[in-house]
């Protein structure tokens, strides 16, 4: 036998006798040239699985064409369709399953798209079919939606065998048509068309091209499903748009791309960003999403390459997670990595760029010159000397030097920004057989930070394959493994260097031979200021990170049944995570080492996971049933060890010779047993309806509260499946769907329930250690799951063959049983508080996404938009006053910044109102009495006392609301087209309707004392200068000017060209054509402009985490912030940078 | 089957093998912590009791506490201190010029420290009795500790707070918070707990356990507490116990109270134990569990070359005899021990006016010059501009013994000459050689003079070390102040700065304590 796939073209007619088509096409004609290029794709992609036993060959015909889109073409005469054969497959390609059933027969077969030909070999040449039956002739041209003509389209008087197809200006002509006859238009990736002749003579047809996605299938958790089965809220995003706008990390590469998950980037290279599904859903923990990669939970996914992501699911409303139990409940992203396909070919892909990235906006900061004013006036108005340096201008920057500092001006900010390289390079190779299929790839990510003496670097590797051992066994891999080196962000003091930064004095240099290790800082007596310099901070202080992850997955299938399969699967996410923190001796005249410190710690993250899955999956009919039965354990360790010490030498920076030695370490295990068990049924692929259950037991939990259950279920409607919608030919999809399910949280400490001695306190008794033990916390042996109950509604609506799509969601998420740290008078005593299920919070809101797809011959458009709206509410805390109060710091006015309350959305700013700068001494004296204000402070409204009303004395009673970190809405727009060989993309994101408290304003105008400041400080309250709304320069800011208050909280509202992408496909030589299949080349800009109010560096403002291996032997301990109630406030966080960058994508 | 099979199927097996291997079945859902001993099998014997009792000490060495905010609070709310610059952060700015409201951080991190004793004491003394494996006198000694450190900590509250939560017992679970107390039941338990400390507290330690509060140390904070309160006959035999017990003396050198060298000397009641950690310090909020917090940052914070954020205010340098004034015969040699101007000889020799770093000047002479303090640093030794030090802070000593004892026989109606005799052992001290009271300037015929002359002592010989404040309270209260010209605190107004406002976290999460039990003024 032979076979022949799309070389075969015939130019003329093909000429029918007497052929028996399946299904309701009569005959099929094809004009192979015209149709090859669609062809390869689906018949390598589709796989089928069945078994039939002593059937026909038509029977088993029915059964392919029942299973794919395929529709055969054949002669009866010809070739014998009674025969009986059994046969079994097991997910294999069409050509493997034709060359069994045809084997040993003397027949080709040619695949052209889902078109398969069988014909014998002597009837290649067939003659024009020649019908002596009586009817009209019917002639006409059929042409695409562009009114292109649209030639090889087959034309077929249905139920009938008379048919021809259109010649090269789409026309045709058919004899012999009764009246009132069909005519049946049908043309590859074109949706077939059904025209009654009446008695026309002339027909003309446009044909509408079929939709792509429509036989999507997407990834469900333990399972797919075709896109149109789909009953829950999922989003998707594929490989090719991840690929096409180069990002660092995979959370990168969803930022505004669906709706309903907000992803903010947060800080220097290689940190993670903050994602969130459908909001926030926890106070105490960490509102981050599940990931699954390739079915197996993972813990931190910074270190995957997005080069090998075949596609992102995020999975949003509870029908769709519940399976996931008690880990589900802010959602869940799937990860699927790439495969090799069974084409017998060798893909080589090389994927490579490079760029700049650099800071968009920079803040005004006062020269010398206006910092001299400024201090003189600061300093003079709270009765203080000047520092004395202002008056010695004129002397050397430091002995020896020609410099003065008045001749310095020294911009910090400049010092500590730079322009940083990015660069990513990737191969990967994938072939595969009939046996086996192999992906591999090697990629290198090398990025470093615009803030000086940041990096990131990251190798990694994977290894991807699939094996069929026999017709009942396959087993397959993933493998991944990465090396990753950071060099961290670091901060001295609680502070962060971009702090530092706006507050170094411009006239002092950022480096001074004179000192011990070359750095300079400000000296409290002479320069009565004491910023740490920002620079000797990132250069001199080393803080890394090094990381390898090796990630992997085994699984193995046996098929019991065509129906029924078993998988098992392993799955190893180990990461060893070492941190390093070396300070030398030095001393820049202010701080000082008198011995270096290092510190080393190290980590060792376990999740072993081992999943257990029957699936039976069958169609019976109208009826169509997948169920699936789970049973899976995941155990997570850690094992923590960290040494730090004292060195009396710059030249080891190891462990070795220490003095001051300490050392700790711990264990933490915890394990999770899981049961699942899931329907999905199918009526007619019209009505859908999915139910699952899932219980999970935790040894996080005491006993009688370790298991909880998780069940779900949600119903869908395809109305477009309906009659009275079937033949409405505009509309071509609408669904309806609901769902409902029950999700947990179980981020808690391993061993919460349990108190424990704390042995790890001492005291000194006669200069030497005695140990300590004592119980810091209540424990609460109650401790259950945090338990989220979702509705979620959607509508999936496409017209016109799906070229338009709009799909909308509605979701109601109620989060109980929310563990609070229990908000505790100190006076108990404890100093960590108890853990408590106390909270109740709403997440509640709307998402929408359009999309409009316009696919020309030259032009090709996808335009799509989504817009994602959530509202908070916390509807309990442990009492009815208790307050949650967040973001501490005494640089920033020294109030805690937020507060969560019942009633008010999570960690809503919290403050005072300012109304106006009193301008006499009459009206301080008429005012709300403000102990301490004079003229040119500011006034603060008084809005309540200690009874609940206005008491003519600002306190903290008169704080109030003052608004939220929480947008009123997410967008994105997306515009990805192609022009011949251009591809544009241009990407905006934006957020509408938040508010951010601006801490680098606190910095550059609250002159708290004397630190630089920016140039709006110039413009300060001064009796001669009332016009302003920048109150009086006085040290000590005895009016507490910059307490929190609505003065520093903006609008962080914005609207940002996130990505521009330009690629060109370059056109095959003939010296490259054989050797190169294609080569694209790009150029993309990233953040390239923001139109924003916001007057901080970036209104992309994340969460402020500080830094546990901060600066021993520095100075700190400003707060108590812990970056999960602290989102929104800008502390001087890293902005993001912008981006310029070019591209090449090679494939052999 | 043919070999081919069964190739195949030892691939498979070998394959469920390793699958297998991968995942040890685990199936048990009951993890202990491994990282930690329970509570129920804690405190079993005499090693278990007394680590829960140095737990108690460990506090005191947190930033809540000694090592940081407990000095400021003491220092910023007498009249012993000034600004060294606009440098001294906001709430402790705020503190010192009465601007602080309910949530300043300063008084909010005393509160939480002093409860956090408390807490740990009251563990201690409720786990004692079910320890098995001690000696009687053994255990009588450790709950003794245990309760002379929670009769300090409400002390500290109700001194500074007024009538507080009051906890006997520890906290079972949350709902176990107190309201608060009345002044006079506060007092009551501070005064029970001290005289059980007294009863069940040797008079000595030697060796390792040096440092331990001793029965002289109880008596000397029974003595404080009775005088807070006016009970000036209840202090005096404490006081006189303490004395007749010859187990302490004034120490010939002034300054060996304040040097790392001398700590534990003969002077000493009872110190708060720091040592030397190459200047490491556990700056943020490690909820004194951490292990490196063993450095104060006393020296740091207002030492002349490092911080220099606090310096002595310009009335209490004035407060010292000196030959410059009409009527004093010598200049007071505590003035040099206290503290450092230009010229004075450090570890690195002579202090230049460019090593000062501060920006504020004191006058002297007619003169503006920079003064900053040298008593609580450690630029005797190591001049660094940063250096948490070890040197151990001094909370009783002899001395105020002695002031305390002269200033309760004034107020029980002791003869001048048994007031003089007390109180000019302090101006007899080797290095110090001051002319006896009566002086020119200090005449003591009357009782309010020899008030006078009791105050003035009491303060230059305990400048800076946390005395002054709560004098300045009890004599506000006794209608004293005006004996001494007037109230010293500028900024002060009658019902309000009598008392710190209660921790506004206090207020909005104790349900028992509720907004409206706030201090008046706040």
């Amino acid at each position: 036998m032979k076979k022949n796939r799309t070389s075969l073209y015939r130019e003329s007619f093909i000429p029918i006798r007497k052929y028996l088509l399946v299904m309701k096409l009569t005959f099929i004609f094809i004009l192979f040239g015209l149709m090859s290029f669609a062809s390869t794709t689906y018949s390598q992609s589709t796989k089928l699985t069945f078994e039939l036993r002593n059937s026909t060959i038509e029977t088993v015909f029915k059964q392919i064409e029942a299973l794919s889109e395929y529709k055969f073409a054949y002669n009866s005469t010809k070739l014998d369709v009674d025969k009986k054969i059994s046969l079994k497959i097991e997910n294999q390609t069409i050509d493997a399953i034709l060359d069994k059933i045809l084997g040993s027969a003397n027949f080709h077969y040619q695949i052209v798209d889902r078109y398969i030909i069988i014909t014998d070999e002597n009837s290649q040449a067939l003659n024009t079919l020649e019908l002596s039956q009586s009817g009209i002739k019917v002639t006409g041209k059929v042409s695409d939606n562009s009114g292109g003509a649209l030639p090889g389209v087959s034309v077929v008087v249905k139920g009938t065998t008379n048919g021809t197809i259109t010649d090269a200006d789409g026309t045709y002509s058919l004899m012999n048509v009764r009246e009132n006859s069909v005519l049946q238009f049908s043309f590859v990736g074109m949706k077939t068309q059904e025209i009654n002749v009446g008695k026309n003579s002339s027909i003309n047809v446009t044909l509408l091209e079929e939709s792509i996605g429509i036989e999507e299938v997407v990834a469900v958790g333990y399972g797919v499903q075709k896109k149109t089965s789909v009953t829950g809220a999922i989003s998707s995003v594929n490989g090719k748009d991840i690929s096409q706008v180069p990002v660092a990390s995979l959370q990168s590469a969803i930022q505004g791309k669906v709706t309903g998950v907000t992803v903010v980037n947060n800080g220097a290279p290689g940190t993670n960003p903050i994602v969130r599904v459908r909001g926030n859903g926890s106070i105490s923990y960490s509102a981050d999403p599940l990931y699954i990669v390739d079915g197996v939970a993972a813990t931190d996914i910074s270190n995957f390459s997005s080069n090998d992501i075949e596609s992102i699911e995020i999975l949003k409303d509870a029908s769709s997670t519940a399976v996931y139990g008690s880990r589900a409940a802010n959602g869940v992203v799937l990860i699927t990595t790439k495969r090799g396909k069974k084409d017998g070919q060798i893909h080589i892909n090389v994927d490579s760029y490079a760029g700049v990235q650099s800071v968009a906006k920079t803040l005004d900061l006062l020269n010398t010159e206006q910092y001299i004013k400024y201090g003189t006036a600061l300093n003079t108005n709270a009765g203080l000397a000047v520092p004395s340096r202002f008056s010695k201008m004129s002397d050397p920057i430091y002995a020896g030097a020609t410099q003065t500092y008045a001749q310095t001006n020294t911009n910090w900010q400049d010092e500590l920004f730079r322009n940083a390289k990015i660069n990513d390079n990737n191969i990967s190779f994938s072939t595969g057989s009939e046996k086996s299929i192999y992906y591999a790839s090697a990629g290198y990510f090398d990025q470093d930070g615009v803030m000086v003496g940041t990096s990131y670097k990251r190798g990694s590797f994977r290894f991807n394959s699939e094996h069929e051992v026999s017709k009942r066994i396959k087993f397959g891999q993933t493998l991944m493994y990465s090396v990753s080196d950071r060099d961290n962000q670091k901060e001295t003091q609680g502070r962060t260097n971009l702090m530092h930064a706006i507050r170094s004095i411009p006239y002092l240099p950022v480096m001074d031979p004179t000192k011990e290790g070359g750095y300079r800082a400000a000296n409290s007596g002479s320069d009565g200021t004491d910023p740490d310099n920002p620079i000797k901070v990132e250069k001199l202080f080393e803080s890394t990170t090094s990381s390898s992850k090796l990630y992997g997955t085994l699984y193995l299938e046996f098929k019991i049944a065509d129906y029924l399969r078993f998988k098992t699967t392993a799955g190893l996410d180990y990461t060893n995570i070492l941190n390093k923190v070396h300070q030398p001796i030095y001393n820049d005249g202010f701080n000082a080492n008198t011995s270096a410190s290092v510190s080393k710690e190290t980590f060792q993250n376990t999740t072993k996971t081992f999943t257990n899955q029957l699936t039976f999956d069958k169609t019976f009919g109208n009826h169509y049933l997948n169920v699936i039965a789970v049973q899976e354990q995941t155990a997570y360790s850690t094992n923590a060890m960290y040494i730090t010490g004292r060195l009396s030498t710059n030249a080891v920076q190891e462990l070795t010779g220490l003095s001051n030695i300490n050392a700790n370490g711990s264990l933490q295990e915890n394990l999770l047993l899981s049961y699942l068990g899931r329907i999905n049924y199918e009526y007619k692929n019209k009505y859908l309806l999915s139910v699952s259950m899932r219980a999970d037991g935790s040894s996080k939990f005491a006993p009688g509260n370790k298991w909880g259950s998780f069940p779900s279920a949600s119903l869908g409607w395809r109305v477009t499946e309906e009659p009275f919608l079937k033949n409405v030919s505009s509309i071509s999809e609408l669904k309806l769907r609901a769902g409902y399910g029950e999700l947990g949280n179980n981020a808690i400490g391993n061993y919460d329930w349990q108190a424990v001695m704390l042995a790890n306190t001492d005291y000194i008794f006669n200069n030497a250690t005695a140990g300590g033990t004592h119980f810091n916390a209540l424990a609460n042996r109650n401790l259950k799951w945090e338990s989220s109950k979702m509705t979620n509604v959607g509508v999936d609506f496409g017209m016109f063959d799906n070229k338009f799509t709009f799909t909308a969601e509605w979701f109601n998420k109620i989060t109980d049983n929310l563990i609070l740290a229990v908000p505790y008078p100190r006076s108990i005593g404890y100093f960590a508080a108890a853990y408590a299920n106390i909270g109740k919070m709403k997440n509640y809101g709307m998402e929408f996404q359009v999309g409009y797809r316009l696919n020309g011959r030259e032009l090709k458009s996808n335009l799509s938009a989504n817009i994602s709206i959530v509202r908070n509410k916390v509807l309990n805390l442990s009492n009815e006053t208790a307050t949650i109060d967040a973001g501490f710091n005494q640089d920033y006015g020294a109030y805690n910044m937020t507060r969560t309350v019942i009633g008010q959305p999570i960690q809503s700013f919290y403050g005072w109102q300012t109304d106006g700068i009193f301008q006499s001494a009459a009206e301080v004296a008429a005012g709300p009495k403000q102990s301490s204000a004079a003229p040119g402070d500011i006034r603060f409204k008084d809005l309540s006392g200690p009874n609940g009303n206005p008491d003519g004395i600002i306190d903290s009673y008169d704080r109030t609301f003052l608004g939220s970190y929480l947008p009123k809405f997410t967008y994105g727009f997306n515009y990805s087209g192609s022009y011949k060989r251009f591809d544009f993309t241009a990407f905006f994101q934006g957020v509408y309707g938040n508010k951010i408290y601006n801490g680098t304003k606190v910095l550059t105008e609250g002159m708290l004392r004397l630190f630089n400041a920016g140039t709006a400080v110039m413009n300060a309250w001064t009796p001669t200068n009332a016009d302003t709304d920048i109150p009086r320069a006085v040290s000590g800011d005895p009016n507490q000017n910059a307490r929190t208050s609505d003065r520093f909280i903006e609008s962080g509202s914005y609207l940002r060209l996130k990505a521009l992408t330009v690629g060109y496909t370059i056109p095959m030589s003939n010296w490259t054509k054989g050797n190169v299949s294609s080569i694209r080349i790009y150029g993309s800009g990233q953040n390239l402009f923001t139109i924003t109010k916001y007057t901080g560096y970036d209104p992309e403002v994340g969460a402020y985490i500080p830094q546990s291996n901060g600066a021993p032997g520095t100075a700190g301990g400003n707060g108590s912030t812990s970056g999960l109630l602290n989102n929104g406030i800008d502390y001087g966080l890293m902005p993001s940078s912008r981006t310029i960058l070019c591209g090449i994508q090679i494939k052999f | 089957m043919n070999i081919i099979m069964k190739k195949i199927h030892i691939k498979v097996f070998l394959l469920l093998i390793l699958t297998s291997s991968l995942v040890s079945c685990d199936f048990n859902l009951d993890k202990v912590n491994p990282n930690s001993v329970t509570i129920e099998n804690f405190y079993q014997n005499e090693g278990d009791l007394t680590s829960a009792v140095n737990s108690v000490y460990a506090v005191l060495q947190d930033q809540r506490l000694v090592s940081r905010e407990w000095f400021f609070v003491h220092d910023l709310r007498g009249d012993d201190m000034a600004t060294g610059g606009g440098q001294l952060e906001t709430p402790r700015y705020q503190l010192l010029i009465g601007t602080n409201d309910p949530a300043n951080s300063v008084a909010s991190d005393v509160w939480s420290g002093c409860y956090a004793v408390i807490h740990r004491a009251n563990v201690v003394i409720e786990k004692a009795p079910g320890v098995a494996s001690i000696a009687d006198a053994k255990r009588g000694q450790l709950v003794g500790e245990a309760k002379f450190l929670r009769g300090w900590a409400y002390f500290e509250l109700v001194s500074l707070w007024g009538g507080v939560p009051l906890y006997t017992e520890y906290v079972k679970d949350l709902a176990g918070s107190k309201a608060r107390a009345t002044v006079d039941e506060v007092y009551a338990s501070i005064i029970s707990n001290l005289q059980d400390a007294i009863a069940g507290l040797p008079a000595s330690y030697s060796g390792s356990d040096t440092g331990r509060a001793t029965k002289g140390a109880a008596q000397a904070l029974l003595a404080r507490v009775y005088m807070q309160k006016g009970d000036y006959a209840l202090a005096k035999p404490l006081l006189k116990s303490i004395i007749d017990s010859k187990q302490y003396k004034l120490v010939a050198n002034y300054n060996d109270n304040f040097l790392e060298e001398t700590e534990y000397n003969a002077e000493s009641i009872f110190e708060v134990g720091f040592m030397d950690s190459n200047a490491a310090f556990s700056w943020g909020y490690n909820n004194g569990d951490g292990l490196g917090q063993e450095t104060t940052v006393h020296n740091q914070e207002i030492s002349p070359i490092s911080w220099g954020n606090l310096i002595p205010s310009q009335k209490l340098l004035e407060e010292y005899e000196s030959t410059d004034v009409a009527g004093n015969t010598k200049t007071d040699p505590r003035y040099k021990f206290s503290f450092y101007e230009v010229g004075d000889e450090v570890a690195s020799g002579p202090l230049t006016l460019a090593s000062f770093n501060i920006a504020s000047s004191s006058v002297r002479g007619g003169a503006a010059k920079k003064v900053g303090w040298r008593k609580h640093t450690i630029l005797y030794k190591n001049v660094a501009s940063y250096y948490p030090s070890g040197n151990n802070e001094r909370i009783i000593r002899y001395a105020e013994v002695l002031l305390m004892m002269a200033e309760c026989q004034n107020e029980t109606g002791d003869s001048e000459a048994d007031v003089l005799a007390t109180l000019n052992q302090l101006r007899d001290r080797a290095s110090v050689s001051m002319p006896h009271y009566p002086t020119a300037n200090y005449p003591t015929a009357s009782k309010d003079a020899r008030f006078k002359a009791i105050a003035h002592e009491k303060r230059v010989e305990l400048a800076g070390e946390e005395i002054r404040n709560r004098d300045i309270l009890r004599w506000r209260k006794q209608g004293k102040l005006a004996i001494l010209g007037g109230d010293p605190i500028t900024y002060f107004a009658a019902n309000k700065f009598e008392l710190l406002p209660l921790p506004q976290t206090e207020i909005d999460n104790n349900v028992n304590v509720g907004k409206g039990a706030q201090n008046p003024g706040y």
